[in-house]
């Protein structure tokens, strides 16, 4: 369970990230969070991880406190919280299964990481990842050798293979073509179904969000102003979120667009 | 057939700089040229036929009329065309400072053509006597290489921002490094020379070495660190979200995006190693340069002129081979 109590973000330079968020995520749920660019979509994944430290309030996963003054806190917090990224963020030089294994760090001594010498039975899991994205083909290829859908596919494994209780996804299919992302966001439901992992989602189509969410989050300006089951976010529900017209191409915007 | 005219407003011309701001620059370039004929304390005089002028001044004063007409038909900003017064100026006023001038080449020739013919005739059975000195500088090169090069690679991931625990230590780091830096390879060669005590008491070698190694160091770390600079960050952010520690994002993030430069930068070093290590010999570290600098208190240009022959070629094997093990590691 997540649950951000008056949650703030201020950025060094400023700028309002979060302004007083209140959510509850139950275990296992399938959240997808929509809004404009620069409505704090990404800010709201990244402080479960303390990749954003957040300034005042409290956040907690499962029941330990988000503390994101302390780097050893941050790390084991980290380990069982996997994100993945629109730009997939794979090491493209080293091969896929190596990309995997990184998903293994925070249970690998540093003497292993340092010589790639990692464990029987850590690689047995990073292969079993493979597998529940169907890619384990390509084990051994290096991972610049893979399209843009399969390189987010090997992401997604190497977060199954942190073996996670939550699974945070920024964009995760903005810079794929819709028969590729509809392929992605299968596959990260399907897992949230089979294994119970918690998934948060940023997305940027609405029309997806309708079809994988179970739930959907507005945001606007750093704040949470639309919550509540998928057949609640209708055209006019989002458009009050957006705060313009779904179709205009030229509407000004009133706010929250930066 | 014609294409139907676009309607658009007429095309800007580029702007012709003020005129007022060029004979600004005209009254700096004449007060150049004062400056020219009165800090010139060259007496070499051109002679046009009519009248003699003063060389070094006149050489100034139409390097300056020439940039000051290039730019006004270039229609170049007055702050450019001030800033290329400056360089020609800043450029006059050195070479006249040291009487540079090409004369001596020609007017002195007699003197240098005697070693020039010694060198034409290179004694090429010098080269194979002394093959083992060849074999010193290599090892000298290959030792060096690998000790400075993984040193560097340290300096430079405690250096750069990217990769190093904290901001302080990056600094520190980065300072240490400029400092070795700052020192050139025969600096180095100097010290160890004077420490080790050089060819003579048989420790050349050693400090040929270690001078290599200092030289290595410096720009290794220079050129890997900002390699480092500027990796793809989305790979670390990556690592960081799995919880992995700095030195397992360092290994796994960093180094494999980092390690073709690395590699290239490395046999770039070895290479230079290869020529350093003729000026270091003549500073008393050993290997080939100490042959050089044996024959050249003898005054047997046609044994240096084998050697050099060779440096050549062995530079130009080292040369392509690591150019092409570059291309195929990038």
């Amino acid at each position: 369970m997540i649950r951000f109590s008056n949650v703030d973000v201020v950025y060094p330079g400023g700028f309002q990230g979060l302004k007083g968020v209140d959510l509850t995520i139950d275990k296992g749920e399938f959240v997808v969070i929509v809004g404009l660019s620069g409505a704090g979509k990404s800010t709201l994944i990244r402080t479960i991880n303390g990749l954003v430290p957040y300034t005042s309030g409290e956040l907690t996963v499962g029941d330990e406190v988000v503390d994101p003054t302390s780097k050893g806190k941050i790390r084991r917090l980290r380990s069982s919280v996997g994100m993945i990224f629109q730009s997939f963020n794979l090491v493209t030089r080293i091969s896929v299964l190596n990309n995997v294994l990184v998903g293994r760090c925070s249970s690998t001594p540093a003497w292993r990481s340092l010589l790639g010498w990692y464990r029987a039975e850590d690689k047995e899991l990073a292969f079993q990842s493979l597998e529940r994205v169907g890619i384990v083909d390509k084990a051994y290829n290096r991972a610049s050798a893979l399209s843009g859908g399969q390189q987010q596919r090997v992401a997604i494994a190497r977060v199954l293979a942190q073996d996670p209780e939550v699974i945070l996804a920024d964009e995760p299919v903005a810079s794929l073509d819709p028969p590729t992302a509809h392929r992605v966001l299968q596959d990260l439901r399907r897992i949230n179904r089979e294994l119970g992992i918690t998934t948060i989602v940023n997305l940027h189509h609405l029309e997806m969000a309708r079809k994988y969410a179970d739930r959907v989050i507005g945001m606007r300006g750093g704040e949470v102003v639309f919550d509540g089951p998928v057949e609640e976010a209708t055209d006019a529900a989002i458009e009050e979120v957006y705060q313009r017209s779904l179709t205009a191409g030229d509407a000004a915007p009133e706010s929250a667009a930066h | 057939m014609s294409t139907p005219a676009i309607e658009a407003p007429a095309r800007p011309q580029k702007p012709r700089p003020a005129a007022s701001a060029y004979a600004g620059l005209l009254a700096a370039a004449v007060g150049l040229i004062l400056f020219f004929l009165w800090s010139s304390t060259s007496t070499l005089q051109l002679d046009i036929g009519v009248a003699r002028l003063p060389l070094y001044p006149i050489l100034g004063a139409l390097g300056v009329f020439a940039v000051l007409a290039l730019c006004w038909r270039a229609r170049t900003g007055p702050l450019t065309a001030l800033g290329a017064l400056a360089v020609i100026g800043v450029t006059w006023w050195g070479g006249s400072g040291i009487g540079f001038t090409l004369a001596p080449l020609w007017e002195d020739f007699d003197r240098g053509w005697p070693i020039i013919q010694e060198f034409l005739d290179p004694s090429w059975g010098f080269i194979w006597r002394v093959w083992d000195q060849w074999v010193v500088t290599l090892a000298m090169a290959v030792v060096a290489t690998g000790i400075g090069c993984s040193v560097g690679l340290l300096l430079a991931m405690l250096a750069s921002p990217v990769s190093s625990p904290s901001k302080p230590v990056s600094q520190a780091v980065k300072a240490i490094n400029s400092v070795i830096r700052s020192i050139p390879d025969i600096g180095y060669g100097l010290l160890f020379v004077a420490m080790l005590g050089g060819t003579a008491a048989g420790a050349g070698e050693m400090a040929g070495i270690l001078a290599l190694i200092m030289f290595n160091i410096g720009i290794i770390a220079k050129l890997t660190g900002e390699t480092i600079d500027s990796v793809d960050k989305g790979p670390l952010e990556a690592a960081d979200a799995t919880g992995s520690t700095l030195l397992q994002r360092d290994r796994i993030a960093v180094l494999p995006q980092i390690l073709p430069g690395y590699s290239s930068y490395s046999l770039y070093v070895f290479e230079l190693n290869i020529r350093a290590s003729v000026v270091l010999g003549i500073v008393g570290a050993g290997g080939i340069g100490s042959t050089i600098s044996v024959q050249l208190s003898h005054f047997n240009y046609s044994n240096i002129s084998a050697i050099m022959i060779a440096l050549v070629i062995v530079v130009l094997i080292v040369d392509y081979v690591s150019l092409t093990i570059r291309r195929r590691i990038t």
